[in-house]
Parts: structure tokens; sequence; C-alpha cells
């Protein structure tokens, strides 16, 4: 059952609600941006498969990122088992919670609910509200599987860290302080090198940053920094946006949307200067760090010429992105305005809210002064590889960037794939990272190291 | 309790075999206590009621993570060759794609058939049919797996959040059956109806002892031995071509009609009774195919003993006894200098329930001291109920006793203080999570994922390789150990008891 290449005429494509070869987990996979934070563990109150099955696919098999200090097969789990079905689960978690302050070493706990105690209707803030004088404080996110996928859920944990645990705030603002909302952790498997980088970049330009999770973040000190930040970033099409909204609301606080992750230096310092000019900071730093940056990172374009411009065996021409909204559009930026490579398709599959997607067709539209290109939106990887087949590219084979479920489809039009979203299976990524300025020379090394490699 | 194929249920591992998920002792106890026998403790029927094989349990009110049946559902349905499985459920369950889909790979490449991605659909139960019913979108979701590969059968699979609002599954898969002339198979497996996951092995080997299986078959393949296994690599055919046995691997890797021609076979082994348990009792109850009764193929005794019966069922004693005779000659010098090298050394097993009686056996055969396990669940009794397969009693019988013997399921919270009783050198592990908390103590882990490699003579030659490198490997682990903070507080580590907080409950 290997997909035909020859298989016509060629039936209409129909999107129903299957999903085939998943591209995202549901809610509750946002245990992982609870353990993404510094000493911070979720407890589970759900199947006894659920946070085992979220763990191997979305930090095992997706780039075998690992657990982290409180992920993985730490996280604390009611396993709910038929008497929580039939009897209702608050006893049962009140239990664990109860235990999990005695055996685990954590600075706050989030409960992350599945689809058996949304559908019981256990009342969970009531068991959460009376560990209020534990030592380790607890806060919850209703996150069963069928309220949305890992994306929501990260938002919604967000909020609840920010509800319940940070709290209210009046005082005064830290100027130069920033939250940044980026990439979703561990479902992006370069998250940890990109947020490091993004991190780096935003210092140079004169900023103090809150980056929140992964290694280079305060844990819960830096989180409970969060509203006194002059303003937030969200640096995505979509994502956190949400959550910047809420802290306007609950803080009073601007938040800046940069729909573009940057790669490269030209994204780099469009980034860094709307930043400067957001914040109010003296440009001449921050101008400074551009200038810095910028004779080292072409230095390295230069040495590439010797490749790009002379490589006697061809170069793919043109390019397909299949992944998640974020890398999706900050790839294709650079793709076509670093390295001049043409679009061919473009599918977004991170299911963006509806009140979101015009904006982001508009992003692709205006991808360069000089070119414009269509983006399109599905989940199922049958349609996905179905457009890929169906696309024209030309007397060559593309680029893809996708994930693993793309190899064959890739093997098949002899197209060259690099792995970049989940599911990220045949990579192994710890620090790698492929924005910024120094992000985007890996990137570069990675795309021709897979196409010079399969060469002979 | 003979397997019941007339509901579309099947029957959990506790209700059939009293399987238990935690419990600490010595294995001889455990042997004692499950002992083929019935009842708690002493088999006086004490404690627990009068239930059959009811083994006390320790209970404890701290768990992390397990895993559940709709995994091992997908572990057996999801990786048919020529069918579908449809994950009846929120999107959630379908992330279990990614990890079988390198299983399902990897394992095709090193069979040597042609590489493919597997073939799931999750229906995406969203909110909305929470309230209405789901069933619309499992209607859709079986068409769509018809209409895109034209499977020779196809499996639905439930789940927790399908159990609870009761979609009419059944109604479905019958109803599809009719109209599109193939197997359409409901697999009930919802994670919180058992308290094993294994239970999924059975939901799924149940569906296609029902609705696969050829029921009436026209002929006997009288050559041909059922092999239940997972993506191992194929050891199993060389070693049963040399009593003129062919193998039919089933269930992973294997297409629907290898399944149905299993009525046709002569005999029925498998490389793990946790596994092969149900179906391989379900072929000779149902179908008058053979199980190969006795220890596991681990082991010098134990492959002996397994290749005899194997010769015996199937009327190769002289083959059987002569491949037997050369295999004990071919790894001898090898099996010394291994034993040599391996003096004193000291390891821990971490698996399955009965793939650890069989690699405890590999290991003393080597020479090295095992005096601590923790297997993920303990099944008193296989399906079959014969004292042959009684795999505990033939590692205690054969090799000792092994006096810290703990049951859990999977729990990393344990395990710390089950590797400080023992204080191992290595420890072999097949399942994920425990392995990454050992790196942090110091001490390396052989992944068993290539579940073929500790089977028969080769295995223990290959065992003790695999023992030899990985000590190698300490450099790594005792320099983590060095750099790195558990997130596990003070005061629990300083148990010495890993069931400390546990209860005994009936």
């Amino acid at each position: 059952m290997t997909i035909d290449l020859n298989d016509k005429p060629l039936p209409p494509l129909v999107k129903t609600n299957s999903i085939e070869q998943v591209r995202y987990p549901c809610s509750i996979a946002a245990m992982h941006s609870v353990s993404a934070i510094p000493r911070v563990i979720p407890i589970t109150h759900c199947g006894p498969g659920c946070a085992d099955k979220q763990f191997v696919n979305l930090a095992m098999y997706n780039a075998w990122q690992g657990g982290g200090y409180g992920g993985g097969a730490v996280v604390p789990s009611t396993n709910a088992s038929e008497r929580e079905v039939v009897f209702g689960g608050a006893d049962r978690l009140r239990e664990l919670i109860g235990a999990t302050q005695n055996i685990l070493d954590a600075d706050l706990f989030v409960v992350l609910t599945g689809c058996i105690s949304d559908l019981v209707g256990d009342d969970v803030g009531s068991v959460v509200r009376e560990f209020r004088d534990a030592e380790t404080p607890v806060t919850f996110a209703e996150t069963g599987g069928f309220k949305g996928n890992n994306f929501t859920g990260h938002e919604l944990v967000a909020r609840a860290i920010i509800d319940q645990y940070v709290g209210p705030y009046d005082g005064p603002k830290q100027a130069g302080l920033v939250n940044v909302w980026s990439l979703l952790p561990y479902h992006n498997p370069f998250w940890r090198g990109d947020l490091a980088e993004i991190k780096r970049i935003l210092e140079g330009a004169g900023l103090t940053v809150n980056i929140l999770f992964g290694q280079h973040s305060g844990g819960v000190a830096e989180w409970k920094t969060i509203p006194q930040a002059q303003f937030n970033l969200v640096l995505s099409p979509w994502l956190g946006l949400d959550v910047a909204r809420h802290l306007e609301r609950t803080y009073g606080q601007p938040f800046l949307h940069v729909p573009v992750l940057p790669i490269g230096a030209k994204a780099c310092a469009d980034l860094i200067r709307r930043v400067v000019a957001f914040a109010g900071l003296d440009p001449a730093p921050a101008e400074a760090f551009i200038a810095a940056e910028e004779r080292i990172y072409y230095s390295y374009l230069e040495d590439f010429t010797t490749f790009y411009a002379e490589y006697w065996w061809g170069l793919p021409a043109k390019f397909a992105v299949l992944s998640d909204s974020t890398y999706n559009l900050a790839l294709t930026k650079f793709l076509v305005n670093q390295l001049g490579l043409i679009p061919a398709l473009q599918i977004i599959t991170d299911n963006p809210p509806e009140e979101f997607r015009p904006a982001i067709e508009a992003e692709y539209r205006t991808i360069a002064e000089d070119v414009s290109t269509e983006v399109e939106f599905e989940e199922d990887s049958y349609i996905i590889h179905q457009k890929l087949l169906r696309t024209d590219f030309g007397h060559k084979p593309p680029i893809i960037f996708g994930t693993t479920w793309e190899r064959d489809v890739a093997k098949g039009l002899k197209a060259p794939i690099v792995e970049v979203t989940f599911p990220t299976t045949y990579e192994v990524v710890l620090s790698r990272s492929h924005v910024g300025y120094r992000g985007a020379l890996t990137l570069l090394e990675k795309i021709y190291t897979t196409i010079v490699s399969a060469s002979a | 309790m003979p397997i019941n194929l007339k509901t579309p249920v099947v029957e959990s591992r506790e209700q059939r075999l009293g399987t238990i998920v935690g419990w600490d002792g010595s294995a001889s106890e455990l042997a004692r206590q499950s002992a083929y026998a019935r009842g708690c403790g002493s088999g006086e029927g004490k404690g627990c009621g009068q239930k059959a094989r009811r083994i006390c349990e320790l209970e404890g009110p701290f768990t992390q993570g397990s895993v559940c049946s709709e995994m091992m559902v997908e572990n057996q349905a999801g990786h048919i060759l020529d069918a579908v499985l449809i994950q009846h459920a929120p999107i959630g369950c379908g992330a279990g794609q990614v990890s079988y889909n390198l299983r399902f790979r990897n394992g095709l490449a090193a069979r040597h058939k042609p590489v493919q991605n597997i073939h799931q659909i999750c229906t995406n139960l969203t909110e909305r049919d929470m309230v209405f019913g789901g069933v619309a979108k499992l209607e859709q979701s079986v068409r769509d797996a018809w209409e895109r590969h034209h499977p020779k059968a196809i499996f639905i699979g439930t789940s927790c959040a399908t159990g609870i609002i009761g979609d009419d599954v059944d109604g479905v898969a019958s109803a599809f059956e009719a109209e599109l002339g193939i197997p359409v198979i409901p697999l009930h497996c919802e994670g919180f109806k058992s308290k094993h996951w294994s239970t999924g092995f059975d939901a799924a080997q149940h569906g296609i002892l029902r609705q696969i299986v050829r029921k009436n078959p026209t002929r006997k393949q009288d050559d041909l031995v059922n092999v239940i296994n997972l993506w191992g690599s194929d050891v199993f055919s060389p070693m049963l071509a040399n009593l003129g046995l062919r193998v039919n691997y089933v269930v992973d890797l294997a297409s629907i009609e290898d399944l149905a021609q299993m009525s046709e076979a002569a005999a029925t082994v498998g490389f793990c009774y946790t596994l092969s348990s149900y179906l391989a009792a379900g072929l000779e109850q149902e179908f008058g195919v053979p199980e190969i009764k006795a220890p596991m193929p681990y082991g010098i005794a134990g492959t002996d003993a397994w290749l005899r019966e194997i010769g015996r069922v199937t009327h190769r004693e002289d083959k059987a006894e002569a491949f037997i005779a050369a295999e004990h000659a071919r790894i001898a010098p090898r099996l010394a200098d291994l034993r040599r090298r391996l003096e004193g050394r000291k390891g821990y097993v971490a698996t399955g329930s009965a793939y650890s009686h069989g690699l405890i056996c590999v290991l003393r055969e080597l020479g090295i001291e095992v005096n601590g396990s923790l297997v993920f669940h303990h099944d008193p009794v296989y399906d079959s109920q014969d004292p042959r397969q009684d795999t505990l009693t033939h590692l205690i019988d054969t090799y000792g006793d092994v006096p810290h013997f703990s049951v859990g399921n999977r729990q990393q919270y344990q395990f710390y203080a089950l590797l400080q009783r023992v204080k191992p050198d290595f420890i072999l592990i097949r399942h994920n999570g425990l392995a990454p908390l050992a790196s942090r103590l110091g001490i390396p882990a052989i992944p068993l994922g290539d579940e073929h490699h500790a089977v028969g003579y080769q295995g223990i030659l290959n065992i003790g390789e695999s023992v030899l490198n990985i000590l190698a490997h300490r450099k790594f682990h005792l320099d983590l150990a060095a750099h790195t903070k558990l997130p596990y507080k003070k005061w629990w580590l300083e148990q010495k008891d890993p069931f400390a907080l546990a209860k005994r409950v009936e």
C-alpha cells in the first residue's frame, strides 16, 4: 500500500475528519510546555497511557529530545481506571497531588486533565485549591484531548500559570524587559537551540529577556517577573497571541507581534529594529550588534559561494514546506529572500484558529518584494502527500521541508528532505538551531549536506 | 478459564489470569503464590477471598504515567501490512502513530521488506462529538480507509473517550463488513478498563481470532510454525529450518493472509508468553493448532526443552536432537570465553514479565550475577494454564532464586531504590522510561529493541557480546552521574523500600 505515483486518474481531494499520520497530538501534550520550564513538573490526571504516549511521541521519537528534569517517565499520573470513570477521580487526584508533594522536588506543579476527567466532570479546581498552602504550589489546566491540540493546550497552560501562580501585579514595569512567546516547546524539535539564539539576539538589541522555556529560562523566578515586563513579543504567526492579549488585559502590557521567526541576517535585523523602535530603546547599541553579527554572517556566506555558485551537479531551485505555521513562514521567508529559491508548495499543518488565517495568508502573498505565494492549511498527511504528488515542480525535484511522514513520497519524487517539525524521527536534535544569525548557517549546512551526501 | 470468543470485548488479563502490577519479594515466593495454584499467599485461600489465582497486590498513592491497552492494539493491529487501523479517538491517541511508525519502518527494513509508513487513521474526535457522539466520523474514516487503501481488513480501536460516550463501534463494524466485503474488526481497548496494557495485546488477538483466522481450513501445513513476535530480526526461520520447518511470523509485519493461515499451522510458538499467551491458546482451543508448552527459548536448558517439544509436536525429534547437539558444540568455545570475560559482573533485568524470566536465564547462563529484576506485571498463569509454561519456576529450578523480584508497571520513582538494593553493573531493558534514570546513576542499559536478540543458543552469545560492549559505555554514564540531579526529594531517595508508600490490597 505504498503510494502509487502512477495512480491515475486522480480522485478529488476531499477533506474529512480523518487524520492519517498525525502532525500534532492533543492538548494534554502541553505537559511538555510545563516540563520545558526548569524545575516545573506536570501532574497528569488521565488514563494510564496518556502521559507516556505524549512523551514517547513528542519528545522521544520526535528528534530524541529527552524528558528534561521533570518530564518523560517522571510525570505523575492518576492512571485512571474504571473506578475513576464510574465514581469520579477527584479523590484519586487529591491522593496523587499529596504524594507528589513528598516525592518530587519541584518549584511548581501544573495539573493537566485528560479526556476521562473532563468527561466525567471532576472538579479539579476544587481539589487543586486544597493545596494552596502546600510546600510546592499547584496550578491546573483542563486539557482533555478532545478540546484541541497541543498548540491550544500550550496557551491554556501558559494562562493557567500566569493566572494561578504569577498572580495579580500592579507595581512598576521594568523598561527593556520583554516576555517572549514563540515556538511550541518539543513540538518543534529545534526549540531549545532556537530560543537560546532568540534570547541572544534580543539581548544584543539591548533588551532583558524572559525567554520562559528551555535551558536559558530562569524557571518560576523568571515567570514571576512576567508582569513587570515592558511588553510582550509574539514571535510566531499566531501561537502566543492569545496569551499576549490576556497579558494585555491582565497587566496592561502592550505586545508586539512579529509573525516571522527570524532566520538569517535580513530577518534578524528587521526584528531587532522593530523591537528597538517598539521598546523605545537607544538604537546605537543594537546597530552595533547588527553590524558585528553581519560581519561574521556574511563572511561565512562569502565562503558558501564556493559551493552555492560553483557546485557542478545542480541544486534544487524550488521548495515545499509542510510544517507548523511558525517554521513554515520562517523557512519560506528565508529560502525566498536569502537563497533565492522558488516557493512551490506551502502547507501549514498546525490547524491555526480561523481568525488568524487571513493574516497568515497575507504574509505569504508578500513573502518578498517581488514574490507572492499562496499557503494552504491541511492536517491530514494523506491529503498533504497527494498535494505534494500533484504539484508541478518543473524539470527537477524540489527540496522538501517536512516530517518523517514525507520520506517515502520524497523518495518517489527523488527529492531531498529535511525533517523540521513533528514528527522528526530520523534526526537527533539537542542544541541545534535554525534561527537567528548562527542558526541560519547551521540550516544552510543541513540543507546542502543533505543534498550533497545523497549524490553518490 | 477458556478463551471466550463469543463477545467482541476481550476479557481483561486480571479477569482471566489474575494479573497484578504491584508486588515485591523473591522470585520463589512469587512462584509459590502463583504456582498455578489458587488463592492468596500460601494457597490457603486466606486474605484475598476465594477468587482464583488472586495474589495480594501492593498499591500506593503515587503513580507515574504507565502505558495503556490502546497502545498495544496499535502495536499489533497497526502493523499488519495490508490492513488499516482506525483509532476512534481524539487526536492525542493518534500520537502513537509516530513511534510505531519507526518500529514498523525499521522492522520492515530489518526483514528486507519494502519500507512504508504505517496505516493508521484517527477519527479526530472533538468536543462536539463528545456531546453528539462520534459514529458519523467513524463511518467517514472507515470509508476513507477503504477508498484510500483498499485494505484486506479494517480494524477499529476504541479509546477512553469513546468508551465513556458509548459509541456503537460494533454496529458500525458489522455494517461496513457487510458493505465492503472485508473483515471490519472492532477492538475494545479503552485504557481505563484494565490495569495492565498487555490486555491490549489480547484485544487485538481476540479480534484476529474472531474475524481473520480461517475458520475451516481446507489444508494443513505440517511444516508451518506460527511465531508470535513483534518486529524482531529473522532469527526463527534459520533456526527452525534445521528441523525442516517454515516460519509464519505474526502479528506485526504480517499480511492478512499470514494471519488467516494460522489455523493451518503445525504449531504455535512465541518469543514471550506475555505477548503470545492469548493468541496461541486461542489457536489451540478453536482450531486445534498445538501451542508449544515448554520453557521459552532462552538459555541452554530452556532452548533445549523448547526445541525438543517442537520436535515432539511436529514429529521431528531426530532433527531436533541433531540440531541441539550441533549448537551445543558450536557455541561452547565462545560461551566459555564470554563466561571468563564476564566473571563477577552483575546485571539487572527490567522488562515485560515472561521476557524477564527468559533474559535472566540468559544472563545466568553467561555466569552473570542477577540478584534483582523488575517486571511490569505478573501473570500467575498464562491462558493455556499448562505448568510446562511456568517460566518463572523454570528460571528458579534451573538457575536458582532471584532474591529481589519486583512487580511494578514501570514506575521510575521506585527504580532508584530497586537499583540501590542490588547495585548492578548494567541493566537490560526494553520499554522506555527507566534507562534514563539508570544513566543518571552511572549504570548503562542494553535496550533490547530487537526482541529476538537473546533467543536461542546464539542469543546467549549475542547478549554476552552486548554486555561487554555496554560495559564500555559506563564512561558516559559515570560522567553524567557526576553532573546531574534527580527530580526526587532526598527523603524519597533515602527510602530503602521502593514500596514504602504502598499497602497490600485485596
